[in-house]
């Protein structure tokens, strides 16, 4: 990491020089000119605040210190990464959605309900897991274009549209489910796991439980299972769709400005539908990876995941604002809350502690990462240093 | 106009010195060594190009950069200026360009910011308020109703509710940046008359404006600044306009309207607009437009003028598909166009550069190259519809060299460019779509001399090399100095027709196109004012 960083001034650089359009002269004296820091960011668009690395950093050693060998084993960081899997994936949706200068807090119900479908379909009509996870990424979808049209055709918030759409989405789960809970671990006639249930559980289950009989030994040796596999897929395909496309491209647009977005030819409500229906469609998906991974659908399931979700993207470095961001950064986001939960869990940290050390990690990361706050940390110095002087 | 003198100033102390002024961004040395006097009731015009620093001077005079070296008195006692709150304590009062008014509260309730009107039982005085922004409104020549939204006010009309915002508290010094640059000729003489009733109060005033024929009007002395530095002090009644631009440039300039004098008028016609009519839906802002006739012709540009609320930005707009429906027949190359979408626009060969470069034009967060590819990236698209980064970046460069944009390099921050370089990247922008029609809406607000005059010579020779150009401007000199003809608009209606050329018809002339421009105001003048009644 120490190696990337310190090599990209001089990409930087190099990527200046070539436009050769103007002169380097400080055109504008009364604008700030970029402090090293941001030099180091505009190098590395794509992969996220160089604070929210950092923060990887420490949260790494809190855990190494603490706990040593017991943290920084292959079986702990798999399995805590796998109980984060599912909500890693809402994370990757919620921050598209944050680019466009938007916010969903239905994916937790949406993935609740994509639980709930994948345990049903399942046990009701023994539907191949290979048909499932598509479905439950539908009925996500759905739900996710119904945000989307009521954030612009009915030009509701989508706080509010979202919000009314996280109450609507849990009681229909509630009510198809009837408040139970859907076991899915499917017992056949003689005794053993069923086929199907059998390969649904391994939707679920970190890499080094995955022993005989798996499709990816490699994997399964590092410990790697589907639903790490999942979250790595979803977090390349997205950074490369917001990088490499020119829907990424749209998506920034609206958020920085919509009307410049919009007379400049962006059909912006096409562009907040679409990042609607991806954010639903990845809560969907994710809801029968998180049934796999508690071998059951509750009706309550996913309850208070957006938070984690939105948390992630904000550590991430992506403004709420909207228009800056990435799913590189969101990824390393996830991460540290993953690490910062399992290090707090193997200490022994209350429950209730955990949250509210969760809650400040937000907010000195949103403080870290305002633009020019390691110059606002300096220059107050040097005025009284001034002032002193003079 | 100034009442004391300069007697008295050798008595007096003067209402404000500032010496010695120097201020360092990190990287940067953007003042040195800068003086700047105000004596009561003079008006002092502070010049120089975009980042010579007068928005930094005027910004530590305003107490938002607390962190600066040099001495600032007023009336001959050092003063500690680093907060806002200690400036207005002072009597300082800053109308900045981007103006500070909250949208979505009352022209009252903005009047009073922070300084509400109570009634005994503590609760807002309501009734007060309106009446004495009413007060302040008149002063200003503005009727607009106090209970009115400033998100529903044109950008005109806020500016003189900020103006009267400043009048509504302790006033002793007065600093407008571009007070002038959104108005119409009608509205500045009157904001004119306003500093003149100011000054006469012992008011001082720093005036900034890039609009050198009004200095002489308003200003008594000028001071020009250059990349940071003083440069020196002028009389304003005295002074030439020559002598003002090699002053700030630190070169002579050559013409600021570099064009053909004959009129273009052999091109095919590229716009044939009949019978536009265009009528707000309930809510929306805006000027209907009745029943227009005109045409564009390729390699020709034509020039939209007009009092502010003329339906000047709705005939772009409109064309521009970025207004809603309209009814009426229109042709581009003679084949039919109904205006649904920019998107669709940019399609048959339109491109807008818009009246606000910063709320409508620019993504300022993110790169020149993000904002000049933004409205051609299908040319830059591989399978999948991915971008060709490398097409994409060299063709932003070579676009921004071509209209000479100062930027360290196509990857900088749009925001963190100059008026006139956030101008050049958005002309960029639109060049990038290749338009045969160019929509332009006041080119060169609020962007220093030299960057205009390459503006103008870009127009121009866009315009020699075939393409057809509307553009729509606040400075009548502007739209003579470009124009080949000169459309003028009153309330929706063209009210006249101006020709660069005698033998095509009515010449164009500044009285003349006045005159057609306030066509209509005769009639409505009685009650309701210019600005009012654009609203009506």
């Amino acid at each position: 990491m120490t190696d990337t960083l310190s090599d990209s001034p001089g990409s930087g650089s190099g990527a200046g020089a070539g436009s050769g359009s103007g002169s380097g002269a400080p055109e504008v004296p009364d604008r700030h000119r970029p402090g090293t820091t941001e030099r180091l960011r505009r190098a590395l668009p794509a992969l996220g605040s160089l604070q929210s690395y950092i923060g990887l950093v420490l949260v790494i050693a809190a855990g190494v210190i603490t706990k040593g060998a017991v943290f920084w084993n292959q079986t702990n960081l798999t399995n805590a990464i796998t109980a984060f899997a599912s909500r890693g994936i809402l994370a990757v949706g919620v921050t598209l959605v944050i680019l466009t200068a938007g916010i969903d807090l239905s994916v937790g119900s949406i993935l609740g309900i994509g639980s709930m479908t994948a345990a049903m379909l399942l046990v009701h009509h023994g539907l191949s897991p290979l048909l499932i996870v598509p479905a439950c990424a539908a009925v996500g979808a759905l739900f996710g274009f119904l945000n989307g049209v009521g954030t612009t055709w009915l030009k509701i918030q989508s706080f509010v549209m979202t919000l009314a759409m996280l109450s609507v989405v849990r009681g229909i789960d509630r009510q198809v489910s009837n408040n139970v809970a859907v076991g899915v671990q499917l017992i056949g006639p003689n005794g053993q796991p069923t086929r199907k249930a059998d390969a649904f559980a391994k939707l679920g289950t970190p890499g080094h439980q995955l022993v005989s009989g798996s499709w990816l030994p490699l994997f399964g040796r590092a410990g790697v299972g589907y639903p790490l596999i999942a979250f790595f897929a979803v977090c390349v395909v997205f950074q490369l769709i917001l990088s490499r496309t020119r829907f990424g491209r749209h998506i920034y647009a609206v958020g920085g400005n919509p009307v410049a977005a919009r007379l400049s030819g962006v059909n912006v409500a096409l562009v907040v539908i679409a990042v609607f229906t991806l954010s639903g469609m990845l809560a969907g998906f994710a809801g029968p990876i998180d049934a796999a991974y508690s071998a059951s659908a509750d009706p309550l399931a996913g309850t208070g995941y957006e938070l984690d979700a939105i948390a992630a993207a904000v550590i991430g470095g992506t403004s709420l604002a909207g228009g800056k961001g990435s799913v590189t950064g969101t990824a390393v986001g996830a991460l540290i809350l993953t690490l910062l939960d399992n290090v707090l869990g193997l200490n022994a940290v209350s429950d209730n502690l955990q949250l509210i050390i969760k809650g400040l990690i937000v907010v000195v990361a949103v403080v870290l990462q305002r633009p020019g706050f390691l110059r606002g940390a300096v220059d107050p110095l040097t005025r009284r240093i001034r002032y002193r002087r003079g | 106009m100034r009442p004391d003198g300069d007697m008295t100033a050798d008595s007096a102390p003067p209402l404000l010195r500032m010496r010695d002024i120097a201020k360092q961004f990190p990287g940067v040395r953007a003042l040195t060594g800068v003086d700047l006097t105000v004596h009561g009731g003079e008006v002092v015009a502070l010049l120089g190009e975009n980042g010579a620093g007068k928005s930094t001077l005027m910004n530590i005079l305003a107490g938002v950069h607390a962190d600066y070296d040099g001495v600032i008195e007023l009336d001959g006692e050092p003063a500690r200026i680093h907060s806002p709150k200690q400036a207005a304590h002072h009597g300082i009062t800053m109308i900045h360009q981007e103006l500070n008014l909250v949208p979505e509260l009352s022209v009252s309730d903005n009047v009073f910011l922070g300084r509400e009107l109570r009634s005994r039982r503590g609760t807002l005085d309501r009734k007060a308020m309106h009446r004495r922004t009413t007060e302040l409104l008149a002063e200003l020549g503005l009727a607009l109703p106090p209970q009115q939204p400033v998100r529903e006010c044109r950008i005109a009309e806020r500016q003189l509710v900020e103006v009267a915002k400043a009048l509504n508290g302790r006033l002793k010094i007065l600093v407008m940046d571009e007070p002038t640059s959104a108005l119409a000729a009608a509205e500045v003489e009157r904001l004119f008359t306003v500093i003149r009733s100011l000054s006469r109060r012992g008011v001082g005033i720093v005036y900034i404006s890039h609009r050198l024929e009004e200095l002489k009007e308003i200003a008594d002395s000028v001071t020009v600044l250059r990349d940071g530095g003083y440069v020196g002090s002028r009389d304003a009644h005295t002074v030439g306009r020559d002598e003002l631009v090699a002053l700030m440039v630190g070169r002579p300039l050559d013409n600021l309207y570099p064009r053909a004098a004959e009129q273009r008028s052999d091109g095919p016609v590229r716009l044939e607009v009949s019978g536009l009519t265009f009528t707000p839906t309930p809510g929306q802002s805006g000027t209907a437009l009745h029943d227009l006739d005109f045409t564009v012709r390729a390699g020709e540009i034509v020039g939209l003028a007009g009092l502010m609320g003329a339906g000047r930005s709705e005939v772009l707009e409109s064309l521009y598909g970025a207004r809603g429906p309209v009814t009426g027949s229109i042709k581009l190359d003679g084949r039919p166009y109904a205006p649904r979408s920019p998107r669709q626009a940019i399609r048959r060969g339109l491109a807008l550069v818009a009246e606000d470069r910063k709320a409508q034009s620019l993504v300022l967060d993110n790169t020149v190259r993000f904002n000049t590819t933004l409205a051609a990236l299908h040319r830059f698209l591989r399978p999948w519809r991915t971008v060709n980064r490398r097409a994409e970046k060299a063709a932003a460069a070579e676009q921004n060299a071509a209209l000479g944009t100062k930027t360290a390099s196509v990857e900088t921050v749009v925001g963190t460019l100059s008026g006139g370089n956030q101008q050049k990247v958005v002309l960029a922008k639109c060049l990038l779509t290749k338009p045969t029609l160019l929509l332009v809406d006041e080119p060169t607000r609020g962007i220093d001399v030299g960057a205009k005059a390459e503006i103008h010579a870009l127009l121009d020779r866009l315009a020699e090399a075939g393409s057809a150009i509307l553009a729509v401007s606040s400075e009548l000199p502007e739209l003579l100095g470009i124009c080949d003809r000169i459309l003028v608009l009153c309330e929706g209606r063209i009210t006249g027709e101006f020709h660069r050329d005698p033998a095509h018809g009515p010449v164009a002339a500044q009285e003349a196109i006045l005159s057609a421009a306030m066509a209509r105001q005769a009639v409505l003048a009685s009650g309701s004012t210019l600005v009012g009644s654009a609203h009506d």
